[in-house]
């Protein structure tokens, strides 16, 4: 029994691998097409949902092609984010105008209309917008949605009704935010730094709710140094120093906490200590504001502890330091306008030429990486490196394409060329090995066996009667083969030259933005510039100073 | 009089003064203008081009599909998460019949999305007709806090048409061990 059992498998194994060889041979080309039912439009809507988190809008686009209109809401809406995402504003409006007459992504799609009115400079329109994704959104929608009615309300000089609007907020990140902006505008309008520092406060107390750890993180640090910022304004050193001991030793912000913590510590006449901070912030990078500042602060803490010839030497180095960033300025400005922006600061920030600042890291100590943070807080730049970005993108995508077709078109040749003759020859001897096989399916399901092997050999004769039937199809589908590859050849050529006349098009407008980007960063190169050389004449006023000091002491020392 | 003629200096002074304002805000729009306009109409350009590249992708999804995929003798493998906090998957590794086909690791957008029902199609081939075998190796963090690599497999019959498995992930409470489903997409 156990011998007729392993026999039986063994044969049912020979059976499956043969059939697998003829199933190989007749295989038969159709389109994939995804039913047109409630179900396979939830299954599109979340793989296009997955595609959009995983960067990839355009597999977005070709999924949910077939499946737009008003069958599904959900598809509907994802196709709509695709559009969005690869810049078809005016397509993407049509869906999201028809999803707010839906019924689940109504909140959703309002928040987009509101954003795109308001970059279209429409800010009734935006408002209303917002508005309606604020009554009809859920969760982070509807915080996201009333931060940008309070936004809107700012921008409008009305902080009470903005600031009405933040209270209705959950705590979180958005909220947090829409406090510290409140506090910039109070700090602008008010004598004292009550108001924005009771705002700075309620921000960081609804950041501590944020989930997202390192945008907390860095919202946290940013409100942390305007608060110590506005209490040492007000006088408050003991507060202020208090916020600032709270910035961790690892944010972009740290820099400047750790100058205006010194500050506040030489305000209570503790120089040791104010040294102590600035000698640190000396660490980073002068791209981060503050550390100019801080070198300065070295002379003077030794200049006001009563040191003369230390504080002389300090403003010596903070001179040196100065004239050194100033050739690394010019060196920058001058790659920028070899190599291009793009390369010069972004490009090779990532990458491991260590050689230029000879640096030994990608950390915040990395100058390259320092002035590449801060090149990128300005809105101008942004924009223009994302432009840059998104043609890179795409003549990457693009040329990946060109390779693909070029590969499939060789093939698609390669078959043609091939005639379908020897295919037709074995159809008769396929068809007979596909009888002998059916005859010892039959054979071995006369025998007894245990209910696994009668499974495999009822699953064996239906792949059997599945090849039976793409044999008898064979030659129907092979006279069609030669029609169908070169249908394919066709369409791989017309993708081909629209594939070169796309990539021909990224390359100019590529040039363009690059040429844009250029501008924006020998612009901020230049004002980093000139930052360093108002921080030069500082020192030399300073030295100026001690040394007209010290010529003084000793003419009246002589005197005496 | 000599009130009067300091308040028309004055004024003059102001017109002057308004009238340099003016000048300088003049001058500055005319600046402005054109790089306004320039950055615009690029961004125009490069929307243009991004939708008819968006286009293109749409023709050359259906190409490949024509090519690479033939209906008949297609499988393609998604994956779904069975509840939203069952696992934070770190990376899944997919072999048909033995032979690595498919492996990803997960940003957090991915993990998010997964949690919020998306669908990740893991893989898309071609196999012949009959018996085949399919195994999934994923890397995790389950709901308390342990790392885990777990293996699945699972064997299934090609049949003439497109083959669609899902492999739906779920870890329970109160020992959160990886559960792997297979089933077929009818």
């Amino acid at each position: 029994m156990n011998a007729d059992v392993r026999m039986g498998r063994s044969a049912a194994r020979h059976l499956r691998f043969a059939l697998a060889a003829v199933g190989a041979l007749t295989v038969c080309g159709q389109s994939v097409a995804f039913a047109g039912n409630a179900t396979e439009h939830s299954r599109i809507a979340a793989l296009a949902q997955f595609d959009l988190a995983a960067g990839q809008p355009r597999l977005a686009l070709a999924r949910t092609e077939g499946a737009q209109g008003a069958q599904s809401e959900s598809v509907a809406w994802q196709r709509a984010r695709a559009l969005m995402e690869t810049g078809q504003v005016a397509r993407a409006r049509d869906l999201l105008e028809r999803q707010l007459q839906g019924q689940t992504h109504r909140g959703d799609a309002a928040l987009v209309l509101g954003r795109i009115a308001n970059t279209e400079g429409n800010t009734a329109g935006a408002s209303r917008y917002f508005d309606t994704a604020a009554r009809l959104g859920f969760g982070e929608t509807r915080q996201q949605a009333l931060y940008e009615l309070a936004a809107l309300k700012l921008e409008a000089d009305d902080p009470d009704a903005a600031g009405q609007l933040l209270a209705t907020m959950e705590p979180g990140y958005w909220a947090a935010l829409g406090y510290m902006n409140l506090a910039g505008v109070y700090s602008t309008r008010d004598l004292n730094a009550a108001r924005p520092l009771v705002a700075l406060r309620v921000a960081l107390a609804m950041s501590e709710q944020d989930a997202i750890g390192d945008r907390s993180a860095s919202l946290r640090s940013q409100l942390l140094v305007r608060a110590g910022y506005l209490s040492y304004l007000q006088e408050d050193h003991e507060k202020a120093i208090g916020f600032f001991e709270q910035v961790p030793l690892d944010s972009y912000h740290t820099p400047r906490a750790l100058y205006l913590h010194g500050l506040a510590l030489a305000a209570r006449d503790n120089h040791r200590a104010a040294m102590q901070s600035w000698h640190r912030a000396r660490k980073y990078p002068l791209a981060y504001p503050g550390v100019e500042d801080a070198w300065l602060g070295m002379g003077r803490g030794y200049d006001l502890s009563g040191y003369l010839g230390q504080a002389g030497e300090a403003y010596l180095a903070a001179n040196a330091s100065y004239e050194s960033e100033r050739v690394t300025l010019k060196k920058l400005a001058d790659r920028i306008n070899d190599e291009g922006a793009w390369k010069a600061l972004i490009v090779d920030a990532r990458g491991d030429d260590a050689q230029w600042f000879l640096a030994d890291s990608r950390t915040l100590t990395q100058p390259r990486m320092a002035y590449l943070l801060q090149f990128m807080e300005g809105t101008a730049a942004q924009e223009a490196v994302s432009r840059v970005s998104e043609l890179v993108d795409l003549e990457l995508y693009l040329a990946e394409k060109h390779q693909h077709l070029n590969v499939w078109k060789t093939s698609l040749r390669e078959r043609l060329a091939t005639a379908p003759g020897s295919a037709g020859t074995s159809r008769a001897g396929l068809a007979d090995r596909a009888e002998t096989l059916r005859a010892q399916i039959q054979t071995l399901a006369q025998r007894q066996g245990d209910r696994s092997v009668r499974d495999e050999l009822s699953n064996t004769a239906e792949t059997l009667s599945a090849v039976e039937t793409a044999l008898t199809s064979l030659e129907r589908r092979l006279a069609k083969r030669d029609a169908r590859l070169a249908a394919l050849v066709r369409r791989a050529d017309a993708a081909l030259t629209n594939v070169q006349s796309l990539r021909s098009q990224v390359a100019k407008l590529q040039e363009r933005a690059e040429s844009s980007l250029d501008r924006v960063a020998l612009a901020f190169v230049k004002d980093q510039d000139k930052r360093m050389a108002f921080a030069l004449d500082k020192t030399e006023q300073q030295i100026a100073h001690l040394y007209e000091y010290l010529a003084l002491e000793t003419l009246e020392r002589g005197g005496r | 009089m000599v009130a009067t003629e300091q308040a028309r200096g004055a004024t003059g002074r102001v017109s002057r003064a308004g009238q340099n304002l003016l000048a300088a805000a003049v001058a500055l729009l005319v600046v402005l203008t054109p790089t306004l306009t320039v950055a615009d109409d690029l961004n125009a350009d490069i929307n243009r081009l991004k939708a008819e590249v968006a286009d293109l992708a749409g023709e050359l999804y259906a190409l490949e599909e024509s090519i690479l995929h033939p209906a008949d003798t297609q499988v393609a493998v998604f994956l779904t998460l069975a509840r939203k906090d069952a696992l934070e998957l770190d990376s899944i590794e997919l072999f048909v019949n033995d032979t690595p086909v498919s492996s990803h690791l997960y940003s957090d957008r991915e993990r998010q999305s997964l949690q919020q029902g998306g669908v990740q199609q893991l893989y898309l081939g071609n196999v012949p007709h009959g018996e085949h075998e399919l195994r999934a190796v994923l890397t995790a963090r389950t709901g308390n806090d342990r790392y885990v690599r777990r293996e699945a497999e699972h064997r299934f019959q090609k049949r003439p048409g497109e083959s669609r498995i899902q492999l739906s992930l779920d870890a329970r409470a109160p020992d959160y061990e990886p559960r792997i489903l297979f089933s077929e997409w009818k």
